[in-house]
């Protein structure tokens, strides 16, 4: 969408650097431009996902110097001088992360739409808190909303991989 | 998709309110966009112009050296929940900032924002006026200190002047014997009842009640007629009261039926919040 | 949204009978309402209804059409416009009762009102609040503005 809107003449040009998944970038943005719209449009990382649009259900999270936020939410030229971390950066090459790989051994998906964000977010709770009660894991993430699977398996995957990172260091 | 607007990126406080002068309805603070840009999305409000507001120095710590703790209107929700200063002198305001909203809306919302869009559906404002809390509103040259009570005019209403821009969250130095509570209540993503209780316990009795109630109505409140039932009280006689205050506290809460509650339902929600917010208070 | 006003007014009921259909001055008393205009004498008539809640400002080009009248006792009437900017539309049904008791009027009046669209995400709480304070801010200036003349 943002590549099919012309650039007007007086259109505000903000230049944002940022680090993409480790990569520096360097790109002009609106201010009206939203980061959900910039990472899928511009960049096409689609794993991010436009579900409810008004912050609640976290479909859009992603993680920005290792935060969680709404890209429905925020606009792009706040990740100027930031790190900005997608799905798709999380693994090593062909090497998922801890998190990946337990989603998928302990059924932590089905249809996927929410995934994205629940893994991300579950990496922002575990970077900061890599031992976490069953009751802190729901705290952090209530506001990542998954219809399928009743939550259950996701705060399995959880705290597995949670386990396994512990394990590592 | 977001209309167009042009972004000014002022670096003080005299720029702000030169901005909002000049160019009024057509412009706005920004600074998490948490609330703002929500209503931007839905259509409902349109601005030429967004002021961020990020660039203004000094506005985004906390300060509890000296007796008064002091929050910059520009602290995340994230940065109050982590505050160890905070979580020395006011866990009650802590344990409120860890439950607004979700970890996102925490770690972009400012308290400063929460407070100025005025939200009827919100949880600051409600503790803050039981806290006895005063917000500093300032433009060019000149400051204003306004009671938390009297901030909120109404629903989406605060008393800050159109070129004012709210810098700083004034809260009296609690004692040794300051008890604070908030208890809030809901099923949906926004909160339908809070209720918010302070108070100073000494052996014989309770002073300085103050009771506010918010969520429910169009804005939060202070009940000083349900404070009246408590002050001066011993803790079994305000025990006894509780009942009679949480139903003054429910009906002066305003309170709107909407897909929240009905009337009746949200002001018994308070009186049954403000028992429990007493009786965690009080422990 | 329903709601029921009634507004004493200190004057004689031809006198309040012929305040409503002076159309400009009536409708100044609707707070908000501004550029109000007869588009058929008795009939039909249109206005600009501006209102706000905090930072929401809706603007509703409104028309007005008068289904009944009874002289001097009885209008009903119909008002209805939209706000494409913020996509919401807005319909009240109307019905006015004039009575005389001693020496006053007695103005009596119920009002539907509908808002659809964007605006209802406001909440229904909101609005109705916001409706409520118009209408009394309208009945109490109509008192004041025949009672002001005695």
């Amino acid at each position: 969408m943002a590549k099919a809107m012309s650039r007007r003449s007086d259109a505000q040009s903000i230049p944002v650097s940022f680090t993409l998944n480790g990569r520096l970038q360097e790109i002009d943005v609106e201010p009206h431009e939203l980061l959900l719209d910039v990472v899928r449009e511009k960049f096409g990382l689609t794993g991010v996902k436009r579900s409810c649009d008004v912050q609640v259900c976290g479909a859009c999270t992603l993680l920005v110097d290792g935060r969680p936020v709404s890209a429905c939410t925020t606009l792009a030229f706040e990740v100027r001088g930031r790190s900005v971390l997608t799905i798709e950066g999380l693994a090593d090459g062909d090497k998922l992360h801890p998190l990946q790989q337990a989603f998928i051994e302990h059924g932590g998906f089905q249809c996927g739409f929410c995934t994205p964000g629940m893994i991300l977010a579950s990496k922002a709770l575990l970077d900061e808190n890599p031992n976490p009660t069953e009751d802190e894991l729901k705290h952090f993430m209530h506001g990542n909303l998954c219809r399928c699977t009743g939550y259950k398996k996701i705060i399995e995957s959880i705290m597995a991989a949670a386990k396994k990172m512990r394990s590592k260091t | 998709m977001l209309k167009r607007f042009r972004l000014e990126e002022p670096e003080s406080i005299a720029e702000v309110s030169e901005l909002l002068g000049r160019f009024g309805d057509s412009s706005k603070v920004y600074a998490g966009g948490t609330e703002l840009l929500l209503a931007m999305k839905e259509g409902l409000v349109d601005y030429e112009r967004l002021i961020n507001v990020k660039k203004l120095k000094g506005l985004n710590e906390v300060n509890a050296a000296n007796g008064t703790i002091k929050i910059g209107a520009l602290c995340t929700h994230h940065q109050l929940e982590c505050s160890t200063a905070l979580k020395e002198k006011l866990p009650s305001l802590v344990k409120l900032e860890q439950n607004v909203a979700n970890v996102r809306v925490r770690q972009a919302g400012t308290i400063g924002g929460n407070l100025c869009f005025a939200e009827p559906h919100a949880d600051p404002g409600t503790l803050l006026i039981a806290l006895g809390a005063t917000l500093v509103a300032e433009k060019s040259s000149a400051k204003r200190e306004i009671a938390a009570a009297d901030f909120f005019v109404d629903a989406y209403e605060t008393s800050l002047a159109a070129d004012e821009v709210l810098t700083e969250i004034r809260i009296p130095a609690p004692t040794a014997n300051s008890h604070s509570a908030y208890l809030k209540f809901g099923y949906l993503e926004r909160p339908s009842v809070g209720v918010a209780i302070a108070f100073e316990q000494s052996d014989k009795s309770l002073r300085n009640v103050r009771i506010a109630v918010g969520c429910a109505g169009p804005a939060p409140r202070r009940v000083e007629e349900a404070e009246a039932l408590l002050e001066g009280k011993s803790t079994a006689e305000a025990q006894r009261n509780l009942a009679q205050a949480g139903a003054i506290a429910g009906r002066a809460s305003e309170a709107i039926s909407d897909l929240h509650g009905s009337q009746d339902y949200k002001e018994h929600i308070v009186g049954v919040l403000l028992k429990r917010a007493f009786q965690s208070a009080i422990s | 949204m329903q709601f029921q006003k009634e507004v004493e007014i200190l004057a004689p009921r031809e006198k309040v009978w012929k305040f409503i259909w002076d159309v400009d001055r009536f409708i100044a008393c609707v707070p908000g309402c501004k550029e109000a205009k007869t588009l058929e004498d008795g009939k039909k008539y249109s206005a600009i209804i501006v209102e706000k809640v905090g930072p929401f400002k809706v603007e509703f080009p409104t028309t007005i059409e008068v289904l009944e009248r009874e002289e001097l006792s009885h209008i009903k009437a119909q008002a209805s416009g939209a706000d494409n900017k913020i996509g919401s539309r807005m319909k009240i049904d109307l019905d006015v009762n004039l009575r005389e008791q001693d020496n006053k009027t007695v103005v009596s009046f119920i009002a539907g009102v509908d808002i659809l669209g964007k605006l209802a995400a406001l909440g229904h709480g909101i609005i109705k609040r916001k409706a409520d304070q118009v209408l009394d801010e309208f009945a109490q200036a109509v008192k004041k503005k025949l009672e002001g003349e005695a």
